[in-house]
């Protein structure tokens, strides 16, 4: 039972990486970031490429996937979204129509497959990672089997939610963001500014996928389309846990990570996100603001 | 009448036009593509009634056109030939009988767990019926459901989104009965009152053809009702239009019926021309898919969001067609779109207005010409 509850917690732990970053942008931005499952897609491809061309291992391929998508997702900011604040369902279609490029660009090896150049690692095939052999195995707690790279997740995970805690509560612009939050125009009426502030909190969304897009990459295929799901998921999270609540995110993403792995045991893994998009759906018809949302605005 | 509404009724009347004199154009094979163009038209309708005048994004919508689509398929496979010759007296799909275990009765009833559910669908009236009836059951219960507790804006789309991947995820794991990813292929064809509607014949694209036109002209015919109008207010400010009395989530519940029920005519239609049902038509990209027709077309003009959704795919087939575009097509959608919220919100319906109003200013001063509503940004 251990190890089974173990596993719905780092099912539960790649979820909330995933649904932190959608969390923040859509709750101080009001943007709804379709292409945030690429950013998991893209992180999964910095690990595949960097143990590739740099024959780095898996944990370098953290801080440069955080870097590398975070960059990415600054640009969009600037070349996009920016333009579309005030307009959710806008931001959906056009961040979707961003993710469709993105797997394209990757797929396509970023178009120089039409000149014949084959760049080892992109494409429309499956790519593997391996695991360092440290994190590769089991141990035992409590009579239960306990997979190491799993345990390297959560705690990764752990240490990232902390990190992202640190500074949206004790740091100045973590204060500046919240402050967004709760009302935009009232935060740049005190002179925050909204723009640069924003930016930073979605470039900072897409590293956090981009992270969970590595730990990903260790015990799943990696592949063009792989973001999508991943988009959906983190969004009933999101939605589930209460926009806008750190804290309901976490719940939520454990909770749904549970209910995944506990069905999986049970019956399949079809059926256990059939059920996780039920609970889902039920979650939203009985509390239409999620479980944990804060009153005010 | 009104010189807008002028250019309104001839645009409707052009459209048809064209639709019905598309067959002296091309052979059979061509038509049965453009066949399917106006059935992704009718869901461009179908988009634009729930998106453009109710506000309601459904993110879902494939989940009543695969319910058509599988409805009318059950039956058509229960007509097909091979499900005729497996040697029992009623028809038993083939792949039942693949999948079955040794020593089951090769009777519709009791061949699995749940293959007495096909037992109706032996006649096609009742696949034709169904195909429409369960879209309208669900999307109304759904409908009480969500807009009763006030549900709006993105949460709506996020229930629609959840429920047609719930539908896909249990339509795949009933393996046994649905065929899982693979679908139902192999299918007779329909038959009504003695015409049997060959894929490819000119028969079937006039049905697709008078089916479309119906739809464009019922659905505008019913935004322009009262009931539309009260519709539209509630779009633009639902609040207000409780506090004058209007029993808001009842209208919102009639629409998003109605457009249910123009998905699963479209799922219907599709089958027919396309000979099969699968799961793909509620991933989750599709139904994505159709909204992007409706936003490139106009999502508050019923016709814009029809003609957008058949002239995307002529374009795409065109250039998929093309070596040396064949994958870069998806990218190119990737980016028409994202250039299309970014610089053409209103869509194509949108720029043509704009165009007939300068248009109509520069040759009659006079005459009035009103500028379309901004769209509203509380969606």
């Amino acid at each position: 039972m251990l190890d089974i509850l173990f596993i719905g917690l780092s099912l539960g732990s790649i979820l909330l990486l995933v649904a932190l970053g959608l969390a923040i942008t859509y709750g101080a931005m009001g943007v709804i970031n379709m292409a945030h499952g690429e950013m998991v897609m893209i992180g999964a491809y910095v690990a595949v490429l960097s143990g590739i061309w740099l024959k780095a291992s898996l944990l370098l391929a953290i801080p440069l996937a955080f870097v590398v998508t975070a960059l990415l997702g600054l640009l969009i900011e600037r070349l996009v979204v920016r333009r579309l604040y005030g307009r959710l369902l806008d931001t959906l279609l056009a961040t979707w129509g961003i993710a469709i490029l993105l797997q394209q660009a990757v797929r396509l090896e970023f178009g120089l497959s039409f000149f014949g150049i084959h760049v080892e690692g992109l494409g429309a095939g499956l790519q593997n990672v391996a695991v360092p052999a440290y994190l590769q195995g089991t141990f035992r707690l409590a009579g239960a089997d306990i997979n190491a790279y799993r345990t390297f997740i959560i705690a990764v995970t752990a240490a990232l939610t902390l990190a992202t805690w640190f500074i949206l509560y004790r740091t100045a612009g973590g204060m500046q963001v919240r402050a967004i939050i709760r009302n935009p125009n009232m935060a740049a009426a005190c002179g925050i500014d909204v723009k640069r502030v924003n930016a930073m909190t979605f470039a900072f969304g897409s590293g956090l996928a981009g992270v969970a897009g590595v730990m990903m990459s260790g015990f799943k295929t990696v592949f063009p389309d792989m973001g999508t799901t991943m988009v959906v998921d983190g969004f009933m999270v999101v939605v589930t846990g209460g926009v806008g609540s750190l804290f309901g995110t976490i719940l939520s993403s454990g909770l749904l990570g549970e209910i995944n792995a506990l069905v999986a045991i049970g019956t399949n893994d079809i059926l256990a996100r059939a059920v996780v998009f039920g609970v889902v759906i039920l979650v939203i018809l009985v509390k239409p603001s999620g479980l944990f949302s804060f009153k005010g605005r | 009448m009104s010189i807008e509404r002028k250019f309104q009724v001839a645009a409707y009347v052009l459209f048809i036009a064209v639709i019905f004199a598309a067959p002296v154009f091309g052979d059979e094979f061509w038509l049965n593509r453009i066949s399917k163009y106006l059935v992704y038209g009718m869901l461009g309708v179908a988009i634009a009634l729930t998106w453009g005048y109710a506000g309601i994004l459904n993110l879902g919508q494939g989940l009543f056109f695969g319910l058509g689509a599988y409805m009318l398929a059950m039956s058509l496979k229960l007509s097909s030939l091979t499900s005729l010759q497996q040697g029992s007296d009623k028809p038993v799909p083939d792949f039942m009988l693949w999948n079955a275990e040794p020593g089951a009765p090769t009777e519709l009833c009791c061949i699995n767990k749940g293959s007495f559910l096909w037992l109706p669908f032996q006649s096609q009236s009742v696949g034709l019926v169904l195909g429409i009836v369960l879209p309208v059951v669900i999307a109304g219960a759904l409908g009480m459901l969500v807009f009763r507790k006030r549900i709006s804006g993105v949460f709506v789309s996020i229930i629609t989104l959840a429920l047609v991947l719930l539908v896909r995820l249990v339509m795949v794991d009933a393996q046994p009965v649905t065929n899982g990813f693979n679908g139902l292929t192999d299918l007779g064809w329909l038959t009504i009152g003695g015409i049997e509607f060959d894929p490819y014949s000119r028969a079937t694209y006039y049905l697709c053809a008078a089916c479309l036109s119906l739809t464009l002209i019922g659905a505008r015919l019913i935004v322009e009702t009262r009931a539309g109008m009260i519709l539209q207010a509630i779009r633009d400010d639902h609040v207000r239009a409780r506090y004058l009395g209007f029993d808001v989530s009842l209208y919102q519940v009639f629409f998003f019926v109605i457009s249910a029920g123009i998905a699963g005519v479209a799922g219907m239609l599709y089958v027919v021309v396309a000979e099969f049902a699968s799961p793909t038509f509620m991933d989750l990209s599709f139904s994505v898919t159709m909204v992007v027709w409706a936003a490139v077309g106009g999502r508050s003009s019923l016709l814009g969001a029809c003609v957008g959704a058949i002239l995307i795919n002529m374009i795409e087939a065109e250039v998929s067609e093309t070596e040396a575009l064949v994958e870069a097509w998806k990218a190119i959608i990737g980016l028409i779109f994202v250039l299309v919220v970014l610089f053409m919100p209103r869509g194509l319906g949108g720029v043509a207005h704009d165009v007939l109003r300068w248009f109509v200013r520069r040759r009659k001063p006079g005459k009035a010409f009103p500028a379309l509503p901004q769209q509203s940004e509380a969606l």
